[in-house]
């Protein structure tokens, strides 16, 4: 038996989460026997771990043929980092081995400044893919990373709703919280007099995003999507649309299990797709339709829009003060905010801006997640 | 690949049985982990045939019980020796002390081990082969519930019997009815599948060695190529080596349309695929398969 890391242990249960949501049938029988085939050291062999968890969590045929994709989606990137710390491994003990040999005839050995640095820039950009496609520009992905962002996305999305359900409050009764048990202790003179416990966070914020789907934000309302249907498993009362020169209320069709159904239902049920820009007109027959419903001080509204108005832009500035008026905290997310040298200058921003909480960028991975600490800040 | 795992493939070879890295995983893990495993797949994919060489391969004893609609208790765990117990009655019945005779009467020497029974009480593991388990009543999936999980049986006169040693247990189905979620819960899965044109090649050379490559090269074209048609039922890997079987017989070199009319009964078992090949000529199905 092999101790595994609790860094692995983690990401293995992050697996048969992962699995779940893909309609895998799955106890604590199944993840129990994943980590009888970690502690195995079979992990180290990509393909016997593979194997291994294929036969232990399928259980049917359709299982069975989606299995090894989902498998690469979900270890690839894990098991490409164990072959770059390993070969950084080695080169550093190579290094090691060569310095010693030039201590031994005892001469002082020095990279050259510049050298150093070259070495430092090709080793972060070798070693760092993921880094690098984190902050990549949604519009700048060019063919042969598009399925390597899609990956990581689909993984760190999933990390992040992961991060939202762990998410644990001080509370009467629950699981023994053993750190502010600890802390209470230390003004008792170090007994521990009274237990402190920890329960799940019961979620009370409202979240409701608007989503810009014209034209004009093609490149990013794909990504927008996928984060918001994440975001969806964690936010029971979230609500979601769609508006380019009309406004669609997607809600509905969230509620499908399937990632792919949902993708294809919006696709079906959502016709304005890569038209006009009316935010405006938009947002006001969302304050009439559906304002008295979804707006009080408990919601939290997010626009996500890079504001090139076409529409009146009295019209956007009165909506959008009337809708910070009646929620409890507005952000406005434009893709466009990532550029560098950008300023918020358009007609439809200038008019919007003193109406806003936050405004924010959302061009690559790394602005979505941390609109995370946004929400759970608020 | 795990050197266990290698050797593994390499002993079953021996045993004309050609392992895929996946299969061999999962065998591995039907020794190691001690649970069932489920094997689901098309009629002839050499699902009991994986049984029969895993006893063969551990030396041990293969103990099949074959399903059928209507399987029950009594003949698949255990039943009473009513007859023993009569005559057991009939020679102590002067006996005054009758509780007595009531647990001689019911003790394990009175009873008839079947299958189920008889795999866990055997002093070195068997193979347990469930064949064929969708054929049987759901209520019999019922039964194999706490065999499967827990390797014991419960007779209720005798208690819970436990397993001596643990067998190694195999279930397949042909997926002719939907099994459970509790029986599926409790093994381990994999779906075989038809062998690639070059493993099924190798099958056939493994078990009829004298075949000339290029008639095993036409037999499993052919075959691939029927099993892309819409068939009634698609033939197996067993069809493929009885039709290469025959044509060995007959010493025959090459498949013709004369040599697919008189043997394709070989291959295909109902009415209305082997009409559908004898109206088409040989060459559409050997066309060369990517």
């Amino acid at each position: 038996m092999q101790a595994i890391t609790k860094t692995f242990k983690e990401r293995l249960i992050d697996f048969t989460m992962y699995c779940r949501e893909r309609q895998f049938v799955l106890g604590p029988q199944e993840t129990r026997d994943a980590f009888e085939v970690a502690e195995r050291g079979w992990v180290l062999d990509r393909k016997l771990f593979q194997y291994s968890l294929k036969a232990i969590y399928c259980k049917r045929k359709e299982h069975f043929d989606r299995f090894d994709e989902m498998f690469d989606r979900f270890w690839s990137r894990y098991y490409e980092e164990k072959l770059e710390q390993r070969k950084k491994q080695i080169k550093q003990l190579k290094k090691e081995k060569d310095t010693a040999t030039v201590i031994f005839l005892g001469t002082e050995f020095k990279l050259p400044k510049k050298e150093v640095k070259e070495q430092e820039a090709k080793e972060t950009v070798g070693a760092n893919e993921s880094i690098r496609l984190r902050f990549t520009d949604f519009s700048k992905v060019n063919v042969t990373d598009k399925e390597k962002l899609e990956e990581l996305a689909e993984e760190l999305f999933h990390q992040m709703s992961m991060r939202f359900k762990r998410r644990l409050e001080n509370a009467n009764q629950g699981s023994i919280d053993v750190r502010n048990t600890i802390r209470q202790g230390i003004s008792k003179g170090g007994m521990l007099l009274h237990l402190a416990y920890k329960r799940k966070r019961k979620e009370k914020r409202k979240v409701v995003f608007i989503l810009d789907v014209s034209g004009s934000m093609d490149t990013y309302s794909y990504y927008l999507l996928r984060y918001v249907m994440v975001l969806k498993k964690y936010f029971k009362s979230l609500e979601f649309f769609t508006f380019s020169t009309e406004l669609t209320h997607v809600t509905p069709m969230l509620r499908q299990n399937n990632e792919q159904e949902i993708l294809r239902q919006i696709g079906k049920n959502v016709h304005s797709w890569s038209s006009g820009t009316k935010i405006g007109a938009s947002l006001t027959e969302f304050l009439a339709v559906y304002g008295s419903k979804f707006l009080s001080q408990k919601h939290i509204v997010v626009i996500l829009s890079d504001g090139l108005e076409t529409g009146n832009v009295t019209i956007l500035k009165e909506a959008v003060r009337t809708i910070r008026r009646k929620c409890k905290t507005l952000i406005w997310l434009n893709p466009l905010k990532g550029m560098a040298g950008y300023q918020p200058i358009q007609k439809g921003m200038v008019n919007v801006m003193p109406h806003l909480d936050a405004f924010e960028s959302a061009h690559n991975l790394d602005s979505l997640l941390k609109l995370e600490k946004l929400l759970m800040d608020v | 690949m795990n050197k266990e795992i290698d050797a593994l493939i390499k002993d079953f070879y021996e045993h004309d049985y050609i392992l895929n890295e996946a299969l061999a995983t999962s065998i591995f893990l039907l020794k190691n982990l001690e649970k069932p495993l489920l094997l689901e797949g098309n009629p002839g994919v050499g699902k009991t045939m994986l049984a029969k060489t895993l006893a063969a391969h551990l030396g041990t004893n293969l103990i099949r019980l074959q399903c059928y609609e209507g399987l029950d208790v009594s003949t698949t765990i255990y039943e009473w020796n009513y007859q023993k117990q009569l005559l057991h009655i009939k020679l102590f019945e002067q006996e005054e002390d009758k509780m007595t005779l009531q647990n001689q009467i019911f003790g394990m020497d009175y009873v008839l081990q079947r299958p189920l029974l008889q795999s866990i009480s055997s002093e070195k593991p068997v193979v347990l082969l469930i064949d064929e388990i969708d054929r049987a009543d759901e209520e019999f999936e019922a039964y194999l519930l706490e065999l499967l999980s827990d390797f014991q049986i419960s007779i209720p006169e005798l208690g819970t019997i436990q397993a001596t040693s643990k067998p190694l247990v195999i279930l397949t189905s042909n997926r002719t009815r939907e099994l459970s979620d509790a029986l599926r819960r409790r093994c381990l899965y994999h779906w075989v599948d038809f062998p690639s044109k070059t493993k099924e090649i190798d099958i056939i050379a493994k078990k009829l060695p004298t075949i000339d490559e290029e008639l095993a090269t036409q037999v499993v074209t052919f075959i691939h190529n029927l099993r892309k048609s819409s068939l009634h039922k698609p033939p197996g890997i067993a069809e493929s080596l009885d039709w290469a079987k025959t044509l060995l017989l007959m010493n025959q070199k090459n498949i013709t349309d004369e040599i697919v009319q008189n043997t394709i009964g070989s291959v295909l078992k109902h009415k209305d695929d082997v009409e559908f090949v004898r109206s088409r000529s040989v060459r559409e199905f050997l066309v060369p398969i990517s």
